[in-house]
């Protein structure tokens, strides 16, 4: 679905929606929710937050506030997405100043969040998305790429591939109790690379 | 190869080259992570954990997300887009989410503070109650004459000694004779207020 772009009737629909939803009924908004949630979930929230508990509170939060602040929405010929995704963004922040529980992960998002290309000039919610899916991946790949070969595997295997521990354990030739070993050293070495490389001062890295 | 870690401070410490020997309390937490990463890999993250494992968990959840791993699926999406609308209407109930029937904002705001305003008028005449039952009452000063003033001497308890007077050496040992006039003068006054007809 994320990788389809929004046909010229899809945006006429959604603004067909949008525009009953700003004349009272606000459960017009139920299907440009439905089909928003996933991509803003998966590629604005939950990257941010890495926390999928604190990122469905987001979600919910955020297509609440859509739906309460619709009227202030204005077309303009572009679909609903980037206002969404700003509306996200702002909650993720939020969460961030409230807790410093995440600091070096959000350090890491607000300062690459400068980088990013401007999500108001593009007219598609999906190519938006998918825009965004690889940034973040490429972001991914730049942390990736400082790690020793043998954690970039682990991570691969383990987080990406999602294969099960015996099969990582396998493929890298070890006991489970070394991949374990290998993937938390794995974990943690990114963590370093990436706040590394947004600019943030590690210790003993 | 000697273990080349900080124990207690995974977060922080250096993180060994992969070939390094792991301590006890590395393989123990790097246990306790990967039981961590199956649960969250299957959908349920526990709730509870150490600070350290959350971190690193959200290091980990950021890659899965950025490879398009960390999908909500279509019942949590489905739960958490008609949560958003209840909650944006402001507390319509689950029956509008099934009837489909949605409250206007302005309607909802009004719901919105309706519990507020129940809860401000309780705590207000609760404050009004414990001010009354604290506040000290007004004291009411009477001068009255103690009832026991205005009654016969009969009627009060009194000394018996008017009534035996000193004893004497010699009488010493007639106390039942004293005892016998004392009763008698008490029965006196009981039958005078019995034959009156009043109680004693």
């Amino acid at each position: 679905m994320a990788s389809e772009p929004a046909t010229a009737v899809e945006l006429e629909e959604e603004q067909r929606l949008v525009e009953e939803a700003q004349a009272g009924n606000l459960d017009a908004m139920r299907p440009i929710l439905e089909r928003y949630a996933q991509p803003l979930y998966g590629t604005v929230i939950l990257p941010r937050l890495g926390d999928s508990a604190s990122a469905e509170e987001v979600l919910r939060d955020t297509l609440a506030t859509a739906v309460e602040k619709i009227r202030r929405f204005t077309w303009q010929g572009k679909s609903i997405y980037p206002w969404l995704r700003q509306i996200a963004i702002n909650k993720v922040y939020d969460v961030h100043r409230q807790s410093k529980r995440s600091r070096r992960l959000a350090d890491a998002m607000v300062h690459e969040l400068a980088t990013e290309t401007d999500p108001t000039s593009h007219a598609d919610a999906m190519l938006i998305a998918d825009q965004e899916r690889r940034a973040h991946r490429e972001r991914i790949d730049g942390a990736m790429d400082l790690l020793a070969e043998r954690y970039r595997l682990a991570i691969e295997l383990r987080l990406i591939q999602e294969l099960s521990r015996e099969d990582c354990a396998k493929r890298m030739n070890v006991t489970i109790g070394t991949f374990d070993v290998l993937l938390f050293r794995a974990v943690r070495a990114f963590r370093k690379q990436f706040g590394e490389r947004a600019g943030e001062p590690t210790h003993g890295a | 190869m000697a273990p080349d870690n900080d124990d207690n401070d995974f977060l922080t410490g250096r993180v060994p080259e992969p070939d390094a020997e792991p301590t006890a309390a590395e393989r123990a937490h790097a246990k306790t992570f990967a039981d961590l990463i199956d649960k969250t890999l299957s959908g349920h993250t526990p709730p509870a954990m150490s600070t350290d494992d959350r971190t690193l968990l959200e290091v980990a959840t950021v890659i899965r997300a950025a490879s398009g791993n960390a999908l909500l699926d279509a019942a949590k999406q489905r739960s958490l887009v008609e949560d958003a609308l209840r909650q944006a209407i402001g507390g319509a109930g689950s029956s509008a989410a099934t009837t489909g029937s949605v409250v206007p904002i302005t309607r909802s705001r009004a719901r919105r503070w309706a519990p507020w305003a129940v809860a401000a008028t309780s705590t207000l005449v609760a404050a009004a109650v414990l001010i009354l039952w604290v506040r000290t009452p007004p004291r009411i000063v009477t001068h009255t004459v103690p009832a026991a003033q205005n009654l016969p001497e009969t009627w009060k308890s009194r000394p018996a000694d008017a009534l035996i007077g000193p004893i004497t050496k010699e009488h010493a040992g007639d106390a039942s004779a004293r005892i016998d006039t004392i009763f008698a003068d008490r029965l006196d006054g009981y039958r005078e207020l019995r034959l009156r007809g009043r109680k004693p």
